[in-house]
């Protein structure tokens, strides 16, 4: 297990500094200053989670005992520390980012459907949509890191699978808005979105509203397999752009697992567009 | 109290109504991941389904041990008596 993860890591490295001696790509965009810069801010990333998570977060725990109000409290501290961190990094010039249509996002009932190409997606959708709940990987819940946010604001572990789909059915029928990666993990570029049906069963399950936003960037980077200090030859722009909503009237005549496979493809087939990262 | 014939053919109904699978195919050593080709979203999906038939909340854990058809008719029956 170790074994093949420090040869992996051998492999990368020296992929890695192959490439810099044959500079096929021009690195523009001050290269060398945007990778300390990267390297600085995902430390300090890391610091302001594990301060929201081991500080901030459990003093919100212990003056609100209200389960409703605590997580709205949570959601607005994490939405604030995302948010910054993103107008961070694009104030310094590390990336871009355009956001369309996120006056969209944040309705009651509202559940929001986002292909995941890189790390940082979530930021963008939490920290513009800070009332949302999420339904986040299981693994979060056990990080001493991540475990105090993702409990004290409320967020769904992904399994067992029974769990999340009734937790992400009650979250969405008491009207609180629900962000869902139908993809469960990130897309690796240029191979074709694995989608998990989770979504559209709990969609037709409970959701008021399925809006679905479409996230890319260009060129990639942060995506799956790739380290952090494999930036991009020039500053990376992310756009996100929320669709129309989907409507689920047209769906729901049918038995539910039926019903769910149909929204299942018609899903995978309008990502399946958005997809095309260039690696 | 439901004899397990008439388990068995509500749950036959069930599958063959959520699942449009065919009748033939739902026979009591029918194994659910293989046979019929039902995996874990659509479990939750059959068991919210016969919890309202039956009128039992029961919890998907009830399920863990059940593989095929027969084993879905044990855990029901063994249900109904608790």
């Amino acid at each position: 297990m170790m074994r093949g993860r420090t040869d992996r890591l051998h492999a990368e490295a020296s992929d890695y500094f192959a490439s810099s001696e044959s500079p096929a790509v021009t690195r523009t965009d001050y290269y060398w200053l945007r990778l300390v810069g990267t390297g600085l801010w995902f430390l300090v990333f890391g610091l302001v989670t594990f301060v929201l998570g081991f500080l901030v977060l459990p003093v919100i725990r212990l003056l609100t005992p209200e389960r409703a109000r605590r997580q709205r409290r949570s959601r607005a501290v994490l939405g604030a520390g995302m948010r910054g961190f993103l107008h961070g990094v694009s104030g310094l010039r590390l990336i871009e980012f355009e956001f369309i249509g996120r006056e969209k996002l944040g309705r009651p009932g509202q559940l929001i459907v986002a292909n995941h190409p890189t790390l940082i997606d979530v930021c963008y959708l939490l920290g513009f949509a800070p009332t949302a709940s999420c339904v986040v990987k299981a693994g979060h819940f056990r990080n001493l890191i991540t475990r105090g946010a993702v409990i004290g604001a409320g967020y769904i572990p992904n399994a067992p699978t029974e769990d999340m789909i009734h937790a992400a059915e009650a979250a969405l029928r008491a009207g609180e808005t629900l962000l869902m990666f139908p993809e469960g993990t990130r897309t690796v570029p240029g191979k074709p979105m694995a989608m998990q049906r989770g979504a559209a069963n709990v969609a037709l399950r409970a959701a008021r509203v399925l809006t679905p936003v479409h996230i890319s960037c260009e060129p990639s980077t942060l995506s799956k397999n790739l380290p952090w200090y494999r930036i991009p030859p020039s500053r990376p722009k992310w756009t996100l752009r929320v669709g129309e909503d989907i409507d689920l009237a047209a769906y729901r005549d049918a038995p539910l697992p039926i019903a769910s496979r149909r929204l299942h493809a018609d899903l995978a087939g309008l990502f399946a567009g958005a997809n095309t990262v260039r690696d | 109290m439901k004899s397990r014939q008439e388990i068995f053919d509500i749950v036959r109904r069930s599958l063959i109504e959520l699942f449009e699978l065919e009748e033939p195919a739902v026979v009591p050593e029918a194994r659910f991941d293989d046979d019929l080709e039902i995996d874990s979203i659509d479990a939750v999906d059959l068991v919210d389904h016969l919890s309202r038939i039956f009128e039992r909340r029961v919890s998907p854990r009830d399920f863990r041990s059940v593989h095929t058809v027969n084993d879905l008719i044990d855990c029901i029956d063994r249900l109904q008596t608790q």
